[in-house]
């Protein structure tokens, strides 16, 4: 008898990654604050009047790149329903699809702040946070542990604490922190990513905004399959947000959600909250299948991406 | 370049054997991962993959200072519910520029550490195998800490059955003419070196992982037959030393259970030269007879202390 080839398979032992349906970018047209709200509906407008040319010029500019013009580019805008609770679904968002039309903007999808810390009973602030890798200063063996300040990630080594004294020797003298991949001169950013008060987690402005990348780049997964996905809109819009889908999806013709790259068109003063994102985003561990399935993908259709998943992320600040 | 890598091997730190949901609780290390699990034809757990950041001097056999900067992969697995498993490795590559770049850089290619500059990867690999000095990259102690992460979880009654070191294994593959070098160093330090005509595949670290494995309980077993005296002690207090064998070891001699096909002639050499399955066996034999020896002691006793009393 000739040898048989014998095939024995465990699904159990297999990873098993899904894949996210990907558009070629993923236009963020605006975040909206309890601040911008109370500003009434004039400063809406104002921020759709900046985005809308921006917007077209990178739709054209993808077009482009496309062959056939085949660009697939859907929009997106954030309310904040985590920091603050401010109106209803029912009363804001006609209000913002309304604003947003005066403009010839379309949004794609509606999401809320609130998911990105946790929707569906997945945490995925929680999943960010377990594939932060921290960047080691030089002399990183790996002999110890990281060292870590609880709820803060930085970028290099932090100064010395004031007054610590080392064993046997003199107390420490200030020495300042020091960026690791420093060019001649350091920027050193440290973030908080969290704060808790009587046993109550909350992210910071930043981590969430880290985390909302990620779920626009398509690079997050729980139990291999996607944390997320967008449900199309209901016949009327609810009273409270938490009967407001994590995303919901306006426009039953739009491009899928994630995206090779996002673009958010935002005002200057986010500047700082994006250099956190960036510094967070910098140090995020992204499951390596996933990372392979979106370079395939890329590769497949001629399109080449950036390796590093942080600058698949960009803006416009005006 | 190479891959380098360590595995740490020990005694799971409970009383009995762990059943497949509470691996699957110990191996939880990252959330939303999932814990994978092989049945067949013995059970096998494996945590998620989880990255520790380095930058560092590699050891060099000839104290060239070379620098690397990267991700180190580390896992843990419990194989038979009862052996407990750290494991780390890293691909070492030539970096495009000899500076340091941003972390994102790293990080878009886990588990390669870039080498700043020049080296040779068979000086980094002898440097390696001999034993890192202290300022240099160290994984052993990050898969010393992976395999504590398990032994601490407080699912573990931390009464194991017997105590037993654990044993640390270091790796390194290089591309090459197929060959495997297994090396005794100590009481608890082994190395191997393997060449491979291919480019490296996590299932070469498997295969390290499962030479380990083999390799710890080929030692705890002989440390066990050891302990018995036998010969020297009595029979009854013999076989006594020997039950933990019986109970916990010698069901899990599956050479090459969770190893690809295509590994499997190195396995397979091993197995010939210097013989791991051959002195397993006649261990094992050994344990048997001591324990039937001692039935059949205890028998006879008991059957005079019949016949006495009719």
């Amino acid at each position: 008898m000739t040898s048989v080839n014998a095939a024995f398979g465990e699904l159990a032992a297999e990873r098993r990654i899904a894949s996210a349906p990907l558009s070629h970018v993923s236009i963020e047209l605006g975040h909206l604050y309890m601040e911008d709200f109370e500003a009434g509906p004039e400063r809406l407008r104002e921020q759709f009047g900046r985005v809308a040319p921006w917007a077209a010029a990178v739709r054209s500019g993808w077009q482009r790149r496309i062959p056939g013009g085949r660009a697939r580019v859907s929009t997106c805008f954030l309310i904040d329903d985590y920091f603050s609770r401010f109106s209803t679904p029912a009363e804001l968002v006609p209000m913002v699809l309304e604003a947003a039309a005066e403009h010839d903007l379309s949004i794609d999808y509606l999401a809320r702040e609130s998911s990105c810390a946790e929707a569906d009973g997945v945490e995925l602030a929680r999943l960010v946070e377990g594939r932060l890798v921290d960047d080691p200063p030089p002399g990183t063996t790996g002999s110890r542990p990281p060292v870590k300040e609880t709820g803060w990630l930085c970028n290099g080594s932090r100064s010395p604490r004031p007054g610590s004294v080392q064993a046997m020797g003199p107390a420490q003298r200030w020495a300042p922190p020091v960026q690791n991949a420093k060019r001649g001169h350091s920027i050193f950013v440290d973030v908080e990513l969290w704060d808790e008060n009587g046993g109550r987690r909350t992210w910071s402005c930043p981590f969430l905004a880290a985390v909302w990348q990620l779920l626009r780049l398509g690079m997050l997964r729980t139990e291999g399959e996607l944390p997320l996905r967008p449900v199309p809109a209901g016949a009327s819009w609810p009273a409270r947000w938490d009967d407001l889908p994590p995303i919901v999806q306006l426009n039953d013709q739009a491009a899928p959600f994630s995206a090779y790259t996002t673009l958010s068109v935002l005002s200057p003063r986010f500047l700082p909250v994006e250099l956190a994102v960036r510094t967070v985003l910098s140090q995020v561990a992204v499951d390596a299948e996933v990372l392979e399935q979106v370079r395939r993908r890329s590769d497949g259709e001629g399109v080449a991406l950036e390796d590093e998943i942080v600058d698949r992320v960009t803006y416009v600040f005006g | 370049m190479l891959v380098m890598g360590e595995v740490h091997t020990a005694l799971l730190q409970n009383s009995g054997e762990i059943q497949e949901p509470v691996c699957r609780q110990v191996l939880g290390l990252m959330a939303g991962e999932t814990v994978r699990v092989s049945r067949r034809p013995i059970a096998h757990a494996l945590s998620p993959d989880l990255l520790t950041g380095v930058d560092c001097r590699l050891p060099s056999a000839s104290q060239a200072r070379v620098r690397a900067v990267g991700t180190v992969v580390s896992r843990c697995a419990i194989t038979g519910g009862r052996v407990a498993q750290g494991s780390s490795y890293v691909r070492v590559e030539r970096a495009a520029v000899d500076r340091r770049l941003s972390w994102s850089h790293y990080l878009s290619r886990p588990g390669v550490a870039e080498v700043l500059g020049k080296a040779k990867a068979g000086d980094l690999a002898a440097g390696f195998l001999d034993g890192a000095p202290p300022d240099c990259l160290d994984l052993g102690a990050i898969s010393g800490r992976f395999l504590d992460l398990a032994q601490s979880s407080p699912l573990l009654d931390r009464r194991a059955p017997f105590r037993i070191p654990r044993t640390r294994l270091r790796w390194v593959t290089e591309v090459g003419e197929p060959s495997i070098r297994f090396t005794l160093h100590s009481d608890q330090v082994r190395t191997v070196r393997i060449a491979h005509p291919e480019p490296f595949t996590p299932a070469l670290a498997a295969l390290c992982e499962d030479l380990a494995l083999h390799d710890w309980l080929l030692t705890t077993l002989l440390v066990l037959v050891e302990r018995a005296g036998i010969g020297s002690a009595p029979g009854a207090q013999a076989a006594a030393k020997l039950a933990p064998a019986v109970d916990h070891l010698l069901h899990l001699w599956m050479p090459g259970a969770h190893v690809g096909e295509s590994l499997a002639p190195y396995w397979e050499s091993l197995d010939r030269r210097p013989g791991f399955t051959r002195q397993w066996r006649t261990l094992e034999d050994r344990v048997r007879d001591q324990v039937a020896l001692n039935t059949l002691t205890l028998l006879s006793i008991t059957a005079q202390t019949g016949r006495r009393c009719q």
